[in-house]
């Protein structure tokens, strides 16, 4: 068996919000016609320009092999983005998803549902009936370990009679519900 | 065609509830010799409990029937895996159409507690905040040898039972549930039944964000 030959670097490509869907159009029209995947990061702890980067990866399949490229735009907390789904349709589990996870919205998502002039539009994907919030971003608490009680350790080296002491292990990760929030 | 005939739910019957003790042993034998187990299977413990059904452990020397048709003709459920909050009212559910009298294993860490996803905005921290459980097994993922000896424990608790239908139900609701009565085959439940509201910071607190504490 041969060895694979797609074993290259993505090309990168950051772009303006604005730019976006004019970016996700002509990597479709040079060939990038298969749509692998779509998602956001939370990088509004970023110390310039903060905000959410949105990235979009995207392959041209030819008999010279894959060729990938990422598409990434940052997107300020509040402020939407030009859906790609009048591109690639398979976007629309993608930004349905990023959307229930990180609350961003896409303007002009369409997804063949509903009627034809407007569809069902963004809507939940995988979270359960009536869940509210945006799990995902990193300001959202994982609270469960404020509001439920558990009868051991919650970080390592906590609950045992343990050498270690355990106030400087407190995890400082995000979504730690902060001390205020009840015993932790 | 004619119109759907309603048949009452199968119960182990009056023998059952008012046999004198010697009686009830032969039941209980009976019973605790031929479950009809319906597993879960979530997550990597389903591979645990494929393998505690397979040749080299084999629970069916213990009386465990494995590959029931459905929940319908079960008798125990064996939740095997990481319940999720978009899972738990498919599984309240077919908990719901088990016929009485029924049990509930719960095998490996994460249907007993959440285990290492506790802290997890969708995982159900144990599956005992939606259906009764009789038996937590331990362990991620737990040896087969540890289901068996739940099933051992299980098969005891079944020994010592009586079969009246208040015993029934009083085993039913557990705690901080809303109380299933006995027969429950067609409700259906929704996943807010099942879930809870999102956690707002504390008043005065000054901390941004809200959470899932579910």
């Amino acid at each position: 068996m041969p060895a694979p030959s797609t074993a290259h670097p993505d090309r990168l490509e950051h772009v303006a919000p604005e730019q976006w869907h004019e970016a996700g159009a002509a990597a479709h029209a040079t060939g990038h016609t298969f749509f692998d995947w779509l998602t956001a990061v939370d990088r509004t702890e970023a110390a310039t320009d903060p905000g959410f980067d949105v990235v979009v990866r995207v392959l041209a399949t030819g008999p010279d092999g894959i060729r990938g490229l990422r598409v990434t735009t940052r997107v300020a907390e509040g402020s939407t983005l030009a859906s790609l789904t009048d591109v690639y349709a398979g976007a629309a589990w993608h930004e349905r998803e990023t959307f229930e996870m990180f609350g961003i919205v896409f303007d002009g998502f369409r997804d063949h549902t509903g009627d034809a002039e407007s569809g069902l539009g963004l809507r939940p994907l995988l979270l359960p009936d009536g869940f509210e919030g945006t799990p995902l971003r990193k300001s959202f608490q994982l609270a469960a370990r404020a509001s439920k009680a558990w009868p051991g350790g919650k970080e390592p080296g906590e609950g045992h009679d343990s050498v270690k002491a355990p106030s400087r292990r407190r995890v400082q990760a995000p979504g730690v519900p902060p001390p205020e929030w009840g015993p932790r | 065609m004619s119109e759907p005939v309603s048949l009452p739910m199968p119960t182990v019957g009056r023998l059952g509830a008012h046999a004198p003790k010697p009686m009830r042993i032969v039941l209980n034998w009976g019973r605790r010799y031929s479950l009809w187990v319906f597993n879960f299977g979530l997550a990597c413990c389903a591979i645990e409990f494929i393998a505690t059904s397979m040749g080299r452990h084999d629970f069916m020397r213990l009386g465990v029937i494995p590959f029931a048709p459905g929940p319908r003709q079960a008798d125990l459920m064996i939740v095997s895996g990481t319940v999720t909050d978009k899972m738990a009212p498919a599984i309240r559910r077919l908990y719901d159409q088990m016929p009485d009298p029924k049990y509930v294993i719960s095998f490996g860490a994460c249907s007993n507690s959440g285990g290492p996803y506790w802290d997890s905005y969708s995982v159900t921290k144990g599956v005992d905040q939606v259906i009764p459980v009789d038996v937590y097994v331990p362990g991620c993922p737990p040896r087969p040898e540890a289901l068996l000896q739940g099933i051992v424990k299980l098969q005891e608790k079944i020994a010592g039972e009586r079969l009246t239908p208040a015993s029934v139900t009083a085993r039913e609701p557990s705690a901080g549930l809303a109380p299933t009565p006995s027969y429950a085959v067609h409700r259906t439940v929704a996943a807010g039944e099942v879930t809870r509201a999102l956690v707002r910071p504390p008043a005065g607190s000054g901390s941004t964000g809200t959470g899932s504490g579910r």
